[in-house]
């Protein structure tokens, strides 16, 4: 049979490549946090340009899957916008393997609302009452405000699923440590998710890493105080650390980097590296320079 | 001679009335399809040139063509096809040509069933245990293909039992006769009068094995890879995973993008089936019964 000839030798030849390929290119694998995962793209992207014997291959799925697979021993490079837990540690710990945190980068997270929304600013506590679970504001007059186009003023509250570290920071921040949240919100599968639901619903109110803010969503001045001044998020107030809700980005590597993977790094948190981050939109590691 | 009553008139009038009825119905089948083209090419022709097919994504995957996901799809595609039919295949020849009616068999067959009924990102966390991490194969084409190849391996099992089942029993009595062994009696007579059913479940596995993006997200594709796969062991990025990438992760897409990758998609599946309806059509042509 001719066909499974051709099959056999495809299969051959497919292995034979593989064999032949195995010492000329390494491989870094980099995944994790879904707000990180544009920042590695395009550093990825741009790093094949000046190093094409280095692949980078990037996927998302959430800080909680970058470190579960960095735990498994399955990346090289885990990305996420939180920290490891004490129990995560423990756990890569038993799996023989000693993540090592750095971080590349800061990110603002903005609270958006519809264009239409007349808000202005919110104070922690304020967003407290709102997406806390014994909250008391669920509607926008219990704000004092009218939002047209939004039928029984009803806060459509939009967050995240529950294994993403912006959902885990914004937890932290404004929910405090043991807060948790309202039943009832919309948990979205990705940054660019809410802005988008936001953008539609007049009601609605969510958070986001400021890179996926766009023209069509509003931004609210976030004040740490009730009365206090409130702080508009932007890379700027986010690096000098006067925007209240602003996190560091982490990359963990199994053990402390070495040879490509350390190289890999080092351009990161370089000028260059650093300037592809402050363009897209988050906060760089140091005071830089870009044209 | 024969004439028609009230009550013959009435049941005619329904008999049409049902046909007319049930016709609509079928039509409305095509509605879909048409409309999902029609959106397709509506939205997303724009962006379909040689170029967009043939280069990769540049400026953030907001700009550029998609040939890293498209070669990655075909990739992925074939390493599966080339694991699930011969095993396919086989276990199909066993039950239909070898396996007496026991329990064992009926077993089999429950298992059958049961897999085709395994929902694809059951399998997705299947191949990511079993593949990624207990064979050590790391998150690569090879895992991510044989997860693909297990999900559709009760199409081509079913498919290829039905069209064994449709070779007349008269043929292999004849064959056996004549004194060729069980063997001999498959590779000469039955198995050539049934490839045109055994291809029919190939494309089926082949549309659906395009389109799957849980069983390979965890399993062998990401989201961005600046480099194209070279082997079984790297990873791939894919055009199922890539037009969700687009359409749900990545800021700043132009809008026309993610239609484009859909559109390309839909036309790769829809050229590989009409490749093969083609060919099973010529096969049919040269059936002796």
């Amino acid at each position: 049979m001719k066909a499974k000839f051709f099959s056999v030798t495809l299969l051959t030849a497919g292995i034979a490549l593989t064999a032949l390929n195995a010492g000329a290119r390494t491989l870094i694998q980099n995944k994790g946090s879904d707000t990180l995962v544009n920042v590695a793209q395009a550093w990825a992207e741009q790093y094949a340009k000046i190093h094409p014997e280095v692949a980078v291959a990037v996927s998302g799925g959430g800080s909680g899957t970058g470190i579960a697979a960095m735990i498994n021993g399955t990346v090289d490079i885990a990305n996420a916008s939180r920290k490891m837990k004490k129990k995560e540690l423990k756990l890569a710990e038993k799996h023989g393997q000693n993540p090592v945190e750095h971080v590349v980068g800061y990110d603002a997270l903005a609270v958006f609302v519809h264009p239409d929304n007349p808000i202005k600013s919110l104070s922690f506590a304020q967003l407290k009452q709102i997406y806390g679970r014994k909250g008391k504001f669920s509607k926008w007059t219990d704000l004092g405000v009218q939002v047209p186009g939004c039928k029984n003023q009803e806060i459509v509250l939009v967050s995240r699923q529950n294994n993403s570290g912006t959902y885990a920071y914004f937890k932290k921040a404004v929910l405090g440590r043991k807060g948790k949240y309202r039943m009832g919100t919309r948990d979205m599968h990705g940054s660019k998710d809410v802005v988008d639901l936001v953008e539609k619903t007049p009601c609605a109110i969510g958070y986001s890493g400021l890179a996926y803010a766009t023209d069509h969503v509003k931004m609210v001045c976030v004040a740490k105080e009730d009365g206090g001044p409130c702080v508009i998020p932007s890379v700027a107030t986010a690096s000098d650390g006067s925007y209240p809700i602003a996190r560091p980005l982490f990359m963990y590597t199994n053990g402390e980097p070495q040879g490509k993977v350390k190289d890999y790094l080092d351009w990161i948190l370089s000028d260059v590296g650093q300037c592809i981050i402050l363009k897209k939109g988050y906060a760089p590691v140091n005071k830089i320079s870009c044209e | 001679m024969f004439t028609a009553t009230e009550l013959n008139r009435k049941n005619r009038r329904i008999e049409k009335l049902i046909r007319l009825l049930f016709l609509l119905m079928t039509a409305l089948l095509i509605l879909p399809v048409l409309i999902i083209l029609a959106t397709l090419v509506y939205k997303g022709g724009s962006v379909i040139s040689i170029d967009f097919l043939f280069t990769d994504p540049t400026n953030g995957m907001t700009a550029g063509g998609i040939f890293p996901a498209l070669l990655g799809t075909v990739w992925l595609v074939s390493v599966a096809l080339l694991i699930s039919v011969p095993l396919g295949v086989a276990a199909a020849i066993y039950l239909s040509e070898y396996a007496a009616d026991n329990w064992l068999t009926r077993l089999i067959n429950l298992a059958i069933i049961n897999l085709a009924g395994v929902p694809s990102i059951v399998h997705a966390l299947f191949g990511v245990g079993a593949f990624v991490i207990f064979f050590g194969f790391g998150t690569s084409i090879l895992a991510a293909s044989l997860t693909l190849a297990i999900m559709t391996l009760p199409v081509v099992i079913v498919a290829t039992r039905e069209s064994l089942q449709a070779v007349p029993q008269s043929f292999r009595e004849a064959c056996w006769n004549m004194g060729a062994t069980r063997w001999q009696t498959i590779r000469r007579v039955v198995l050539p009068n049934a490839v045109s059913g055994i291809l029919t479940g190939v494309i089926l596995e082949v549309s659906r094995t395009a389109g799957e993006t849980a069983p390979i997200m965890f399993t062998g594709a990401v989201f961005f890879s600046p480099f194209l796969p070279q082997g079984i062991m790297d990873q791939t990025m894919a055009l199922s995973l890539h037009l969700f990438v687009v359409s749900t992760q990545v800021p700043g897409v132009p809008e026309n993008l993610p239609y484009g990758v859909a559109l390309v998609l839909i036309a790769m599946v829809l050229l590989m089936n009409s490749i093969s309806i083609a060919f099973r059509m010529y096969l049919r042509g040269k059936k002796k019964w």
